[in-house]
């Protein structure tokens, strides 16, 4: 296997004092190559979200800050790297689309000055040129009559359109990965897929790897060749999206798949996993999701399981299923 | 934007006409029979018939009011009762001098204040933060007429580095009498400038688009002025409208205390002689000066603000 583009190994990341930290990320595995789109699922507070942004150590700091591990891209440590040399990764090598088209644009600055703010600031181009550039990035992104749009202000276009400069800006550099945190949960339903299939162009026009986080499944489906479900902190199953759908292992894989609504199904009532998610740092020991397993056994209440393969690409989490090989579940 | 400019100015006229009608009433109100002031107790009744008549003072109310709106129009206040010169002369003569104080007291309030704000936001709660805090809370507690007292005695008696009083001739010597009442009045603005830009700007600094820039990969130089200060400026500058108001009462004890002329010592001086005409041309002019200022804020928020601009 080549060399991953980028490789993160046992990530922590904490809130809150030093004397009393609460740990919102524990020992998280990820692993992008180059090219790939790679999905992050799972609930608000699982801490996706913060995965995606510690790894352009974008966590606010404090109260935040990366306990431990490694970060790699390209084979060079993230988080060794001073801030002044990481910063100019951010926007080149690695980009970020974000939650709220709402509130991720800068209001008092025209979308040509934001636009070409992030190409200014990685590569040597003239005005004319800029310009230029700026609006062929707002063609790439389907934005119509690019050339009138460039003196417009943020709140002049509608959230879908919105979004769609925030990818302009992200891939205005031509980023080798592009990492995108519920770049459609503030959309609404046709607009979300329009800006995936945006995505999905994005990628097939740049060669741009990809890291999408989300809640939704179908999202990740729609784009991922390989997703991570992640629970309270934790990497609880790792594999690829076909394997996964038809084949999961955690319990709470297997919750998630079971809780989207289905035309077919003749269940009047939707199913949804008991109880809620633990507070960050309220779980001291034993596998997270214990509480609310439906195959939950002595041992898990007492230690963590470890990783258990159950294919080519496929690891998860779990003491119940890894000692049986074939449950096929709904 | 003329559009805007023209129904802001619009705006602003009720606001006038409400405090004129409030400054008339008042000066009706308030006990005393202005005939009688100017005169003297002892008058005799003849005089004081004539003088009514010849003030107008006998006219009903309304015809009162509306002659006083069409010499206020006008600029003609009538004539000091004491310094035996026009009001509007006295006016003319003294606006210039707090105009060119509260100018000075700004510049040096926004120049030191925007920058100290900054630093304390960017290194909240360390020493270039606290070392803030100290000094703000001085400049907020510490008054100006004992602040200007202070300094008078030891940079101008003491030192002898400034003049005493006066207001000087040619732009130098203007700019080396102004230097210690402008810091007088500046040490409470750079307080209170550096404490709202500080507050703004880590609202600012706390939103999606400044994680936006960094992720650019902004350096936090330009993250912080480019990105964060061009949006705290919007409430910033509602600040700055405040804070060249409070100038008006600043002017007030620094005038005094530094004995230069200017419309807040004529305010006072006028107060205590009974002046009446003086009194009220005086609040007319700060009457008239805030609705300006106000209105100036207003076309700055367009200036800065994109959103505002297309309503």
């Amino acid at each position: 296997m080549s060399a991953p583009l980028l490789n993160v190994e046992s990530l922590c990341v904490e809130f809150g004092p030093k004397s009393a930290p609460i740990r919102v990320i524990n020992s998280v595995n990820l692993r992008v190559d180059a090219g790939e789109a790679v999905g992050i699922v799972g609930e608000s507070g699982s801490g996706k979200s913060i995965t995606s942004l510690s790894i352009l150590r974008l966590v606010p700091e404090p109260p935040s800050r990366i306990a431990s591990g490694r970060i790699e891209f390209e084979g060079r440590d993230l988080l060794a790297m001073p801030k002044s040399q990481l910063r100019h990764m951010r926007g080149r090598d690695i980009a970020m689309i974000f939650q709220e088209p709402m509130s991720s644009l800068n209001p008092v600055m025209t979308v040509e000055a934001q636009i070409g703010e992030a190409i200014m600031l990685h590569q040597r181009l003239g005005r004319a040129e800029r310009r230029a550039r700026v609006i062929e990035l707002l063609r790439l992104v389907g934005i119509p009559d690019p050339e009138s749009r460039l003196k417009a202000y943020p709140h002049q276009f509608s959230g879908g359109m919105r979004q769609r400069v925030m990818i302009a800006i992200a891939v205005a550099c031509n980023p080798k990965l592009l990492i995108a945190d519920e770049p459609t949960t503030a959309l609404d339903v046709t607009i979300q897929a329009q800006v995936l299939d945006l995505m999905k162009d994005v990628r097939r026009k740049l060669n741009t790897a990809i890291l999408l986080i989300s809640h939704d499944l179908g999202v990740i489906a729609e784009v991922c060749e390989r997703v991570l479900v992640m629970y309270a902190g934790h990497v609880v199953e790792d594999a690829d999206i076909r394997s996964l759908f038809e084949n999961p292992q955690h319990p709470y894989t297997r919750g998630l798949l079971r809780a989207v609504p289905s035309l077919t199904d003749e269940h009047p009532r939707l199913y949804q996993i008991p109880g809620s998610v633990p507070q960050a740092g309220s779980i001291r020991q034993g596998c997270p999701f214990y509480a609310r397993c439906d195959l939950r056994q002595d041992i898990c209440a007492r230690a963590m399981p470890a990783m258990s393969t159950h294919g080519a690409r496929h690891v998860a989490a779990c003491w119940a299923t890894q000692s049986m090989p074939e449950v096929r579940s709904a | 934007m003329a559009r805007y400019i023209f129904v802001r100015v619009l705006d602003s006229i009720p606001t006038i006409l409400l405090v004129l009608t409030l400054v008339f009433l008042a000066m009706r109100i308030l006990p005393g029979d202005p005939a009688i002031a100017v005169l003297g107790e002892n008058a005799q009744p003849e005089t004081i018939a004539r003088f009514r008549e010849q003030f107008g003072l006998n006219d009903p109310l309304w015809l009162q009011y509306l002659h006083f709106l069409g010499d206020v129009f006008t600029f003609d206040f009538g004539n000091s009762l004491v310094k035996s010169a026009p009001v509007s002369t006295l006016i003319a003569n003294n606006l210039p001098y707090t105009i060119e104080l509260t100018i000075a007291a700004m510049l040096i309030g926004i120049t030191f204040g925007i920058p100290m704000g900054v630093m304390a936001a960017v290194k909240r709660n360390k020493l270039p933060d606290n070392a803030f805090r100290v000094f703000s809370l001085v400049g907020y507690a510490v008054p100006d007429f004992y602040l200007g007292a202070v300094l008078l005695l030891t940079f101008s008696l003491g030192l002898g580095w400034f003049p005493i009083n006066g207001v000087g001739t040619d732009f130098v010597s203007r700019m080396h009498h102004i230097a210690l009442p402008a810091l007088t009045l500046a040490m409470l603005k750079m307080a209170f400038i550096g404490r709202l830009t500080r507050t703004s700007l880590l609202e600012v600094l706390g939103r999606d688009y400044v994680r936006t820039a960094r992720a650019k990969g902004a350096s936090e130089r330009r993250v912080v002025y480019r990105h964060g200060l061009r949006n705290a400026l919007l409430p910033l500058s509602t600040g700055l409208g405040l804070s060249i108001l409070s100038t008006l009462s600043g002017s007030v004890a620094v005038e005094l205390v530094f004995n230069r002329p200017g419309i807040g010592r004529l305010l006072i001086e006028a107060i205590t002689e009974r002046d009446y005409p003086v009194i009220q041309a005086g609040v007319v002019v700060f009457a008239l000066v805030v609705v300006i200022v106000n209105l100036l804020m207003d076309l700055v928020y367009v200036a800065v603000d994109p959103r505002i601009r297309v309503q």
